[in-house]
This record gives structure tokens, C-alpha cells and sequence, in this order.
């Protein structure tokens, strides 16, 4: 009897390692689904696809409109991003507690803004954009508002958090002294900010690009619209033409954030530790202006006039809603969809990404090609994965739920692999010295002390996919997300309304949900016996209180 | 008849490339089963290296390594199989502090585990009794295999890795600077501890920065900026030609400390 309940708290104690696996038992239901769902109707099609890679169009007039969209969504990526900083960094400090509390001695006020905020950040860019697309008519600005805004918001939140979270022992040591508030804020909480901030801020531009692309698929200008065109017409080479260039574009800003974040001492997104910046403050200084220039130069090169964004394009007049065809939308079908769609989706990408890892750790050279493998993943829209599943696959959750599974895998392994590069690497080594396997030196030396850490980053995911399940709802079927943009062709407002709604309530419910889980993860890492799971050698004490401490949530 | 039974570890004229000074330079070395090697020198020496030499970790820019008389093999099973009869008593001593002592004892048998023990270990106690036993071996409550290891006291990981080695069972014993960080009673018990395990079959490698720790040990080996400087049989060597060569090693770093 103690036996057994002893051996129970072992396994939720002890067998960390395994937790990380354990969502990866979704592929078992899916492979027997899966043959049923085949329809076998487009292996050719997709043999052609994969042929294309390897001979993309060399033709010039290809190549010259993959260069003039990729253009253009870079374009759209940096714009995007430097407003969603410039609000964020704003609305993050207004919704601060700790500001508040310092500068006007009361809190509720941050609380308000904060739960103002929750709307714009909880509804996805995708629907920003399409929404402000029926408003202002197709321009580039379209897809800089639609991307700065929902980000900002996002950007606020972590900002807030960020500062709530940090100690403020500093801060009271200088209020005391007598300094004023903003001073002694900017003195205390400005240094172990801004680290934070800059991994963050880097992180914030990849997913910018990535937005960019999503939001020119469903044809808000750039690359995404080439891709979909040439997809939808067949023309693979053409498509691999567009696709390399992205993967370069894309590996080559992950390499310069991820340099930066080396060269300037910032944390990583989960795991591993980080310096304060100090003395390279020069050269961040110069390098935020050197960007001011060239964010005018980009606006300018778009033709986005901020002026435009003021002249509204008369609607069609909306016809009186009809709430009962609203009510009569089949909404617990639509839901379970949704959620399903998320389920399915977030095991996957958060369970394949250590499975995989595993399977390839004896082979440097199978690792690479996973690498590439998650390179594609994430920078492949996920509308169009959906779409080219499509080829092979009947319509509906589960299409839905691969296309979304595999773009997250790519996140999260790209993460993990991160995070491996400074977590338990000597415990790794130190099993492979005694001569363990490399698969069990992975796994025992490095996931156990991943597993929280990652887990809860995971928990977190699941709630940025359930947002994102709106953008493979053109597969058809998927809940919500098709509804929607039914409702969206069909200029259904009522509809459109009562969809985005329950779409923000479900987010706002699930980012309650993943906090919550988030925490229980996070702080019994933390207990004072269980070891943080952020240091790289067990004997080196984490000596910055700022960096793993308060959990920093990694939204995007 | 000297060279029937192949030394346990051979290095020969062993070269690492750092980035100013090669951390090691044209080190031989050679240990037979049954001898305890003291290995001492200034910080910065190159002993770590030596050992990650030694174990297998880095790769020499120049000489050969041999274990049993074979050089290492590239991989898959044979390699570790090598690697399984070389035991590490890291420095940072490199336990996984999520796993209970069980797990983290039971860890030094991969080597010689299929996977579904491997995976079971994770889930259930295994081997309890000799995990027991080792742990009443090395003077520790049998009661701490249910801890995890990030609850123990530095003197208890001390003692958990140990053991973790030995569960491992190897023939090399490896050990850098194993005594640095623990009070003088501890030091004594467990170099006391590694010397009665580095009795033949097996040898012992440790690394030293204190010189009066020398008794117990049959050789005393130098290092200095990365060469040997001497290679001693205790036996055979008077006390005094000892001293004078450890003052020629540490005061000869001094001199090069100095001159920088």
C-alpha cells in the first residue's frame, strides 16, 4: 500500500524526463485515423512538390517578383515589429503595477489596462487584418496595423509582467534615499529590464516575419501571396523559388537575434541564464539609431503614408443583424472543433520535438536535416501546409491540426534545441563518459532538467495555437476558425462579431488556464530542493536573481 | 613479460591545442591496474584536461590514447564499452538533480541497460538493494535513495557520485580535484575511500592541488603550463627529494605567475 503510493509520488517526482515524451502518445490515435482520412488522390501531386525543391525556377522574371515580395513583407515584418515595440514598451510601463504603485501610490489603474488590453491581444493578426482590410481598403499599412497592434498588446503584457516580476528591493532602497519616483524606477528596474527586453524584442521580430508571410497568404500583399498563387496553380517550382528565399531570409535573421542575444548577454526564451548589459550600451544605442533611418527608409520603399489609415472606405450598408441566425450557429460543434484542433496541434509539436530529438541524437548528420526539417516548419505558413495536406487528406480538424502541429514543432524545436545548447549538457556528457548511449545520455542528462521548464513554455503554446487555429480554417471544418471566415466572404457582421467574441473569450479563458499550469510548473522548480532548472553546471549557483526567477511570459 | 597484461591507461605524447599555449604538451603517461596516481600542479596546469584526455572527452590534437592496450573506438558499442570501464568523479560532480538518488546511482549502469530498463528506472525503484548496499558502502543512510539529489548536503552529493561510480563498476578511476571543495575530515574519508577502490584490478587517477594529501599514493606525477615535470614512485623516492620537487613545480609557477 505505501509501496505503491511511494512508487506513485516517484513517478510524478522522478520521472521528468518521461513528461516531456508523454504528450507525443497523440501520434498513436492520429496513425490510426489517418487512413481513414486519406483519400490517396494526390500522391503524385505531392511527389511533384517534393521534386520541385531540389530545381526551383531560375527564371528571372520569377525570381525578380520573389525578390520584390519578399521585399515587401520584410518590409512589412520591421514596420510591424518597431510599432508593436514602440506600444508595447508604452502600454507595458502604463499597465505596470509597480509603476503605478511608485509614481501615484495606487495599482488599480494597471489592473484596468491590463484588462483592456487582454481584447486586442487575445484576437489573431490574421483577423486584424482582414478586418482592417474591409475598413481601409488594400494597402501595405493594413499589414504593419494588423501586426503592430495585436503585438503590441502582447508585448505590453510580457512588458508588465517583466517588471512586476523583477525584485524590487533596488528600487525601495532608492525611495527611501529620497530619489523621485521615475528616477529611481528607470535606476532600479531599467538594467535587469532591458536584457529581457532585448531577447524578447529579437524574438518578437521573427515572428513578425513569420506574421508577414501568414497575413500575405490570405493576400494582404508580399510574399504570402505569391506563395499561395503559385501553390494553388500547381507551379512547385516557382513555389520553391519564393520558399528558399524565405528559409534564407528566415535562418539569416534567427542567426544575427540569436548573435545579438549572444554578444549582448540576454537570457534565452527558456533555460540557460543572462548578464546584465552593460558596456555594450553604446552599441545598443547606435544600433537603435541606425534602425530609425532605415524603419523611414522601409516606410517610404512601401509607400505607407499615415495618412491613408485615416481615410475609412465606405462600407456596404451592413444589414440589420440577425441574432438568431447567430444563435442557431451549430456553437458546441464549432467549440469542441476548436478545441480538438488545439489539443491535437499542441501535443504534437510539444511531444514530436523531444521524440524526435531522441530518435536522431546518435546521428549528427540526421540532426541536421531535422533541423532543417523545423526550418521549414516554421517558416511554412501554415495555411499552406493545410492547403498541400489537402492534396492527400479529406478536409477538416485533423489536416488542421498537422498543418498547425507541424508550424509549432518548428518553434519549439528550435527552442529545445536551444535551450540543450546550455542546460545539462555536462550531466549529458558525464553519462556518456561512463558509457550510456547517446539517446539515454540525452535523456536522462538533459530533459530531466528540461522538462519543467519546457513543459511550461509548451503549456503556454498551446495557447498561441489555439489563437492561431483561425489561420487553417480555410481547410474547412476546423470550428471556429472556418465559421469565421465564412462569415467574413459572406460580409455575415453579425455573425463575424459573435465569432471573434467567443474566439477572444476561449483565448482569454485558455492564457488563464496555461498561466495557471505555468505556475504550478514553474514555482515547484523553484522550490528551494527541487533545483532550478536553469543552471548549466549543478554546482554553479545561479547568482542572478532577475533572470530565472519570475517567470517571464513568453507570449507570441 | 613486463607488457602481458596492457596498462589500463596509456598516453603517448599527448598534445591539446588551447589558444595561446597548448594546453598539453607531449604529456606520456602510463598506469597500470593496482597503482594510485597522484596527479598535482599549480591551477591552470592542464590536470583537468589531462583527465578529459584520459576519459575520452577531448579528442588529443597529437599522440595516441590507449585504454587496455586498444585506442578508442570511433563509436557505437565498442566505444562505450570502453567508456563503461572508465569512471569520472567530475569536479562539478555532473549529478542529474531532478533524479532521486536512486535514479542518479542506477544512471552509472547505462552503459550496460537496454532501453526498457532504462525507461523503467524512471519509473520505478530498481536494483534497490545494491543501490542500498553501495550507499551503506560509502557510510550514507540507505533511506536517501527515495531524495532527490538536489536535497542532499554537499558532503552527501559528494558521496552520491561516488557511489554513482562505482555502481558503474569501472577499471580506471578518474577523479578531478575531488577533495577541493569539502572540509579536511571529509577530504581524508573519502580520498581514504578512493584509495582502498583503486587497489588492482582497477587504477586510480586523481587530480590534486594539495600536496600534503600524498600518502596513500604509489606515483606522484607533475604538471606544469601543460608538460610533465616529474613522474615518482613514492616508494623509492626519499621525502625530501618529494619536497624538493613539488617546491620546484609550485615555485616555478610562481616564478611564471610573476613574470606575466
Amino acid at each position: 500500500m505505501t509501496a505503491a503510493r511511494g512508487a506513485g509520488a516517484a513517478l510524478r517526482r522522478f520521472a521528468a524526463p518521461l513528461w516531456v515524451l508523454l504528450p507525443a502518445l497523440v501520434l498513436l490515435p492520429l496513425a490510426l485515423r489517418l487512413p481513414a482520412l486519406a483519400h490517396g488522390g494526390g500522391w503524385d501531386l505531392v511527389g511533384q512538390f517534393a521534386l520541385a525543391a531540389l530545381q526551383p525556377s531560375l527564371d528571372p522574371l520569377v525570381l525578380g517578383s520573389v525578390m520584390g515580395g519578399l521585399g515587401i513583407t520584410v518590409g512589412i515584418a520591421l514596420l510591424g515589429w518597431a510599432g508593436s515595440l514602440v506600444l508595447g514598451l508604452l502600454l507595458g510601463i502604463a499597465s505596470s503595477r509597480v509603476v503605478w504603485n511608485s509614481m501615484w501610490g495606487r495599482r488599480w489603474p494597471a489592473e484596468l489596462i491590463r484588462r483592456l488590453l487582454a481584447m486586442p491581444r487575445s484576437v489573431h493578426e490574421l483577423l486584424w487584418g482582414l478586418l482592417l482590410l474591409q475598413l481601409l481598403g488594400l494597402q501595405p499599412a493594413v499589414a504593419v496595423v494588423a501586426i503592430a497592434v495585436p503585438f503590441g498588446a502582447l508585448v505590453a503584457r510580457v512588458v508588465s509582467d517583466q517588471i512586476d516580476n523583477l525584485p524590487l528591493g533596488g528600487l525601495e532602497a532608492l525611495r527611501t534615499a529620497g530619489s523621485s519616483p521615475p528616477a529611481a524606477l528607470l535606476t532600479a528596474l531599467g538594467p535587469p529590464l532591458l536584457p529581457q527586453l532585448l531577447s524578447y524584442g529579437g524574438y518578437r521580430l521573427e515572428c513578425a516575419l513569420r506574421s508577414a508571410t501568414l497575413l500575405g497568404v490570405f493576400g494582404l500583399g508580399g510574399l504570402g501571396t505569391e506563395l499561395r498563387l503559385t501553390l494553388q496553380s500547381l507551379a512547385f517550382r516557382e513555389l520553391w523559388s519564393g520558399l528558399w528565399a524565405l528559409l534564407v531570409t528566415m535562418l539569416a535573421l534567427e542567426a544575427v537575434v540569436t548573435a545579438l542575444r549572444r554578444r549582448w548577454a540576454m537570457p534565452l526564451r527558456f533555460g540557460g541564464g543572462g548578464n546584465p548589459v552593460g558596456r555594450q550600451g553604446q552599441e545598443l544605442l547606435l544600433t537603435g539609431l541606425a534602425l530609425l533611418p532605415l524603419l523611414v527608409a522601409v516606410a517610404w520603399a512601401l509607400g505607407i503614408h499615415p495618412n491613408q489609415l485615416l481615410q475609412w472606405q465606405g462600407l456596404p450598408p451592413a444589414p440589420p443583424p440577425d441574432w438568431e441566425s447567430v444563435l442557431a450557429l451549430p456553437w458546441p460543434r464549432l467549440l469542441a472543433g476548436t478545441l480538438l484542433l488545439t489539443a491535437l496541434a499542441a501535443a504534437l509539436a510539444v511531444g514530436c520535438a523531444p521524440l524526435l530529438l531522441l530518435l536522431v541524437a546518435p546521428w549528427p548528420w540526421a540532426r541536421l536535416c531535422l533541423q532543417g526539417l523545423w526550418a521549414l516548419g516554421r517558416l511554412w505558413p501554415p495555411p499552406l501546409t493545410a492547403l498541400l495536406l489537402l492534396f492527400v487528406l479529406e478536409p477538416g480538424v485533423v489536416a488542421g491540426a498537422l498543418a498547425l502541429g507541424f508550424h509549432n514543432l518548428g518553434i519549439l524545436g528550435r527552442l529545445l534545441l536551444e535551450a540543450a545548447g546550455h542546460t545539462g549538457s555536462a550531466a549529458r556528457q558525464a553519462l556518456v563518459a561512463g558509457g550510456s548511449g547517446p539517446r539515454m545520455a540525452l535523456l536522462y542528462g538533459q530533459f530531466s532538467p528540461l522538462a519543467r521548464p519546457y513543459l511550461a513554455y509548451g503549456a503556454y503554446r498551446a495557447d498561441v495555437i489555439l489563437r492561431e487555429s483561425v489561420v487553417v480554417g480555410l481547410v474547412g471544418a476546423t470550428g471556429l476558425g472556418s465559421q469565421l471566415l465564412e462569415a467574413l466572404s459572406s460580409f455575415a457582421w453579425d455573425q463575424l462579431a459573435a465569432l471573434v467574441l467567443a474566439y477572444a473569450a476561449l483565448t482569454l479563458l485558455g492564457e488563464d488556464l496555461s498561466d495557471r499550469l505555468r505556475r504550478r510548473l514553474s514555482s515547484r522548480a523553484q522550490l528551494p530542493g527541487l533545483t532550478p532548472a536553469f543552471r548549466s553546471a549543478p554546482e554553479s549557483v545561479a547568482s542572478d536573481p532577475a533572470a530565472p526567477a519570475g517567470p517571464p511570459p513568453e507570449l507570441g | 613479460m613486463v607488457n602481458a597484461i596492457p596498462a589500463l591507461l596509456e598516453l603517448e605524447s599527448i598534445s591539446v591545442d588551447g589558444r595561446q599555449a597548448p594546453r598539453l604538451a607531449d604529456v606520456s603517461l602510463r598506469i597500470e591496474a593496482g597503482e594510485r596516481v597522484a596527479l598535482v600542479g599549480p591551477s591552470g596546469a592542464g590536470k583537468s584536461t589531462l583527465l578529459a584526455v584520459a576519459n575520452g572527452l577531448i579528442r588529443p590534437s597529437a599522440g595516441a590514447v590507449r585504454w587496455q592496450g586498444e585506442p578508442p573506438a570511433g563509436g557505437g558499442r565498442r566505444r562505450r564499452r570502453q567508456q563503461a570501464r572508465i569512471g569520472t568523479l567530475w569536479q562539478d560532480l555532473r549529478l542529474i538533480e531532478e533524479l532521486s538518488v536512486q535514479q542518479n546511482l542506477n544512471a552509472g549502469r547505462l552503459a550496460h541497460w537496454g532501453w526498457p530498463r532504462a525507461l523503467l528506472n524512471l519509473l520505478l525503484p530498481m536494483d534497490t538493494q545494491a543501490c542500498q548496499q553501495l550507499l551503506q558502502r560509502l557510510d550514507l543512510d540507505p533511506a536517501l535513495l527515495n531524495q532527490p539529489v538536489s536535497a542532499l548536503s554537499g558532503g552527501q552529493r559528494q558521496r552520491v557520485a561516488l557511489a554513482r561510480l562505482l555502481r558503474q563498476e569501472p577499471l580506471l578511476l578518474l577523479a578531478d580535484e575531488p577533495l577541493a571543495s569539502l572540509d579536511p575530515r571529509l577530504a581524508a574519508e573519502l580520498l581514504e575511500l578512493l584509495l582502498s577502490q583503486g587497489k588492482a584490478p582497477r587504477a586510480l587517477l586523481l587530480s590534486l592541488h594539495r600536496p600534503d594529501l600524498l600518502q596513500g599514493f604509489d606515483r606522484v606525477v607533475g604538471l606544469r603550463a601543460g608538460r610533465l615535470t616529474f613522474d615518482l614512485a613514492l616508494g623509492d623516492t626519499s621525502d625530501a627529494a618529494l619536497a624538493r620537487s613539488l617546491a620546484e613545480l609550485y615555485g616555478g609557477a610562481a616564478r611564471l605567475e610573476a613574470r606575466r
